[in-house]
């Protein structure tokens, strides 16, 4: 383990973050709200720790990253970012004790968008720009964004990318992984970009089309609003909102693809065609559920299912019903959802469905097996077959994930939640999703968890944004030993 | 650059590392899964698994905004096929090929047009002619010709023996300015000496003198023998063992050639005419022993199993040969190797990378060496009217610390550079330099910089 390597990396993520707060602080400034000093200390704090971590870690400019390195670095390297985050809210007084702002903070970065906050809008603009800045900077990931700035020792590059990205294949669109960094973040940004136009267009407030926009490409679901998107009920914000949210949730490689003339880059992607139909499938029966039950107009169902299915599916976490209240088909969908999740390679959490798709692959594939005991046969994506050894780890990642979920909802109970709030917290956590059901429903938040459950489910918004491996790893004997 | 590379094996892994240190672009292509994975956790390139030889594998890796294709997978056939192909999708990009079969090579079966060919590596080819330099410089550990052979650059260990030992190379310098000690090897660094720096016994010297100095330095100075070889035992008869053999035979060198395969022997028998060809195993020290390998003035191992060479050697050695030259194909293997005390050690892998460095540094360069490995290199470039190097004394050029400008060729004068000598355009430059001064080395030799 090369610690002055993973100090290094931290100085410069706090540069990073601190160089983040400037846009809240620069709104702070012009609305002239409360919070501006509280923005500003966290700046130079931030700054401060950070290039003196990297003066005093000068002499490690070109090590090699290995493994190791490579998970620790993005690990800690993410705990550390959400203890950036903190900052502002403490200083300004937001939250009431540490653990809320850590809460808070970490589900920022980890896209999840599970709130602490009972009244969002008494909050100051600085401090709820910087609340979306958090989930921005997370959905793309921190630190292939600072793979995209660096000029990156190449090979250690790699090493952080694949611990971050949300994959079990690393894509790459070019030969430098700088260059591939620097070119999802640019889709990343061009999306975000027209999301911000396309609601202030419909009207909404400009600073409330950023901060949705903020929240939405990664997929992450904090809302300006107390009621999320329900507070506008407006169907063209609902409509804009499903596309980018779906659009979020597919695999940026296939955007880049598209965006540079393959228009076919997402019909002849086997994954993309699956979880096309998944959604359009899940919006219609879900539809069929809400039509009569809850809603007398189907358009008005139809536009409620699909507004929720694709914020789930996606792990974005707005809300424009409370679908706590929906029948049990509706919630159960809904929570089958949260565990499918977007695309590999998108900024959706969840399993992905490539996963998914694979899993079933493989044991329909067994049971092909068992009636042509003889057959050679290889499990195929796409016409292509996919490694024995991306396989496993896919069935490894599968059951890990599983299992942590068992083993947090045990603890959550144990803290005294019950049954549906326990299961539903914890795999609204690991998914990234951010609203669950029954005491963290949409219209509730997690302010009543208690303290010790708040960190457990801050441990799964980690697991779950770096895909279980990443930090799992670093909890074993093996990885520490000489 | 943008670079495809055909082949991950150890030449084009090899090669992709080098570019890719150097921030040129570079695409790999291989069909094995395993290689493909070993590059993905070692090195920042892209790496796509497929045939190289597919059209549309190859348009997907890019070939169409690509520099450059390296072909350097195990078969001719795929090699050749992959750059016809590279022609016709990009007729514009320089394409190199990894091609071991002579007959291939036959300008009247296929011209190079119809290949798509701008350059050919043939190891084995260069393998020989790089034994063949050994030779003829007994004492050297590496021999680089520049200048179509007019001059050469020599590395050599310095024994107890040499009268440069111990004295400043200043000194040397300006006494006998026939030759020029460009860089030094001491402790496993490599480094370019200054005027004050000395040389010790056991440091590895690199330098530079007329092809036909070379002897006289090598004995006046380094105190080398230079009596020249009588008698080669050469273990293996591969392509390159066979090759060897024929054109030492045409030296009037007696040749005992090793082949462990009879129905070989007896065609290598047929087809060799003064060679002693002998059915046995190089391991075999009682068969050693048998035929006077304590007689031997080089033992060349040339077997394809590289343990099998390093171990040939070192039993050569033990026995009485005075020299070896082992042929080596892992580069992993070299810096252990070298430890062995069984120098010089012969690569095809390396002269393939030296082959395609040449196309890739910038400027008029005619031929690079890597040397030591690959903490430094050897160039030789054409002096360009628009550099800045020329017209000027050269202790006014800034020359880039860590480079060194070793000699300059001028029509038939070869010039040891002092800091009063001018080069003039057309000036053929023979420098040496460490990696890290390389891109200001190539700076300096193309474009003027004026605002400096």
């Amino acid at each position: 383990m090369h610690w002055l390597v993973i100090l290094r990396f931290i100085g410069l993520l706090a540069v990073f973050i601190a160089a983040a707060m400037l846009p809240p602080l620069v709104v702070s400034f012009i609305y002239e709200t409360m919070d501006f000093y509280a923005i500003l200390i966290s700046i130079a704090v931030s700054l401060g720790v950070g290039v003196m971590l990297t003066a005093l870690t000068a002499g490690e400019k070109g090590a090699s990253i290995n493994h190791r390195d490579g998970a620790a670095i993005v690990t800690f390297g993410w705990m550390w970012a959400g203890l950036i985050g903190v900052m502002p809210y403490l200083l300004y007084g937001a939250m009431p004790s540490f653990v809320d702002a850590y809460f808070e903070s970490i589900s920022g970065f980890s896209t999840t968008g599970a709130s602490i906050i009972r009244d969002v809008e008494a909050l100051p603009v600085g401090i709820l720009l910087w609340r979306s800045m958090t989930q921005w900077l997370g959905g793309m990931g921190i630190i292939v964004l600072s793979i995209a700035i660096l000029p990156f020792i190449g090979v250690g590059g790699m090493q952080l990318y694949r611990a971050e990205t949300p994959s079990p294949v690393v894509d790459k669109l070019k030969p430098r992984i700088s260059e591939t960094a620097r070119v999802l973040w640019k889709v990343y940004l061009l999306f975000t970009l027209s999301e911000i136009v396309l609601l202030a267009f419909g009207g909404m407030d400009i600073l409330d089309a950023v901060n949705h926009s903020l929240c939405t490409i990664p997929t992450g679901g904090f809302s300006t609003r107390n009621l999320s998107i329900a507070y506008y009920d407006n169907a063209y914000f609902d409509s804009v909102i499903i596309f980018f949210m779906l659009l979020a949730g597919i695999n940026f490689s296939l955007h880049y693809r598209f965006l540079k003339g393959n228009t076919g880059a997402f019909t002849r992607d086997p994954e993309c065609r699956i979880y096309l139909i998944v959604v359009g499938c899940l919006i219609g029966l879900v539809a069929l559920d809400l039509y009569g039950s809850v809603f007398e107009s189907f358009w008005r169902s139809l536009r409620a299912a699909a507004f929720q299915v694709a914020s789930i599916i996606t792990t974005t976490g707005f809300a424009t019903e409370d679908f706590d209240r929906w029948p049990s088909l509706s919630k159960l969908i809904l929570l089958g959802c949260m565990f499918i999740g977007g695309m590999a390679g998108s900024t959706g959490g969840g399993m992905k469905v490539m996963r998914i798709v694979l899993l079933v692959k493989h044991a329909f594939q067994e049971l092909f097996r068992i009636a042509h005991p003889h057959a050679v046969s290889a499990v195929k994506l796409g016409g292509k077959p996919v490694p024995g050894d991306v396989m496993s780890s896919i069935w490894g990642f599968s059951i890990l994930y599983f299992l942590l979920f068992i083993v947090c909802t045990l603890a959550m109970c144990m803290v005294g939640l019950d049954m549906t709030s326990a299961f539903s917290s914890v795999a609204a956590s690991i998914g990234n999703i951010g609203p669950g059901l029954g005491l963290v429903g949409p219209t509730l938040n997690y302010m009543d968890v208690p303290a010790l459950g708040k960190w457990i489910l801050i441990f799964c918004m980690l697991v779950g944004r770096l895909e279980v491996y990443t930090v799992l790893v670093l909890l074993t004997p093996e990885f520490w030993k000489k | 650059m943008k670079i495809l590379i055909v082949g991950a094996g150890e030449v084009g892994f090899y090669i992709a590392k080098r570019l890719s240190e150097e921030k040129h672009d570079v695409i790999l292509i291989d069909k094995e899964a395993s290689k493909i994975k070993r590059v993905n956790e070692n090195l920042d390139v892209k790496a796509l698994l497929g045939q190289g030889t597919s059209p549309r594998l190859l348009q997907e890796a890019g070939i169409v905004g690509a520099d450059m294709l390296v072909a350097v997978t195990d078969s001719d056939e795929v090699n050749l096929v992959a750059c016809m192909i590279a022609r016709k999708l990009n007729p514009v990009m320089t394409k190199v090929a990894r091609v071991r079969n002579d007959e291939y090579l036959d300008p009247n079966l296929f011209d190079r047009e119809l290949l798509g060919l701008d350059h050919i590596i043939s190891p084995e080819h260069v393998l020989v002619r790089t034994i063949l330099d050994l030779i003829e410089v007994p004492g050297a550990s590496e021999v680089v010709e520049f200048v179509q052979g007019r001059v050469k650059l020599i590395g050599l260990n310095v024994s107890k023996y040499s009268a440069l030992r111990g004295t400043p190379l200043s000194s040397f310098q300006n006494l006998k300015s026939n030759f020029l000690v460009g860089a030094v090897v001491r402790g496993g660094r490599l480094f370019i000496p200054r005027g004050q720096d000395t040389i010790r016994q056991g440091d590895l010297v690199y330098l530079v003198a007329k092809a036909e100095e070379v002897s006289n330095v090598l004995a006046d100075v380094f105190k080398v023998s230079q009596e020249p070889v009588a008698r080669v035992l050469i273990v293996g008869a591969g392509q390159a063992g066979t090759e060897l053999a024929k054109l030492l035979e045409k030296k009037k060198i007696a040749v005992k050639l090793f082949e462990k395969n009879p129905e070989k022997c007896s065609r290598l028998a047929e087809m060799l005419e003064k060679t002693v060809v002998i059915n046995g195993d190089g391991t075999d020290q009682e068969l050693l022993l048998e035929e006077n390998i304590g007689e031997m003035d080089l033992v060349v191992a040339l077997t394809e199993d590289e343990e099998n060479n390093v171990f040939v050697s070192l039993l050569a050695k033990a026995l009485g040969a005075k020299r070896t030259i082992t042929r080596i194909s892992k580069i992993g293997y070299l810096p252990i190797v070298l430890t062995l005390g069984i120098d010089p050690v012969v690569n095809t892998r390396l002269s393939a990378v030296r082959a395609i460095l040449q196309n890739i540094r910038k400027g008029r360069v005619i031929s690079v060496a890597p040397l030591k490995g690959e903490h430094a290199e050897a160039i030789e470039a054409e002096a360009l009217e628009t550099s800045d190097i020329v017209n000027v004394p050269l202790s006014r050029v800034g020359f880039p610390k860590g480079a060194i400008l070793a000699t300059v060729v001028r029509g038939e004068e070869v010039i040891i550079p002092k800091g009063d000598t001018v080069v003039v355009p057309g000036d053929r430059l023979i420098m040496l330099a460490l990696r890290d001064a390389l891109p200001r080395l190539e700076k300096l030799l193309t474009v003027k910089l004026e605002y400096f």
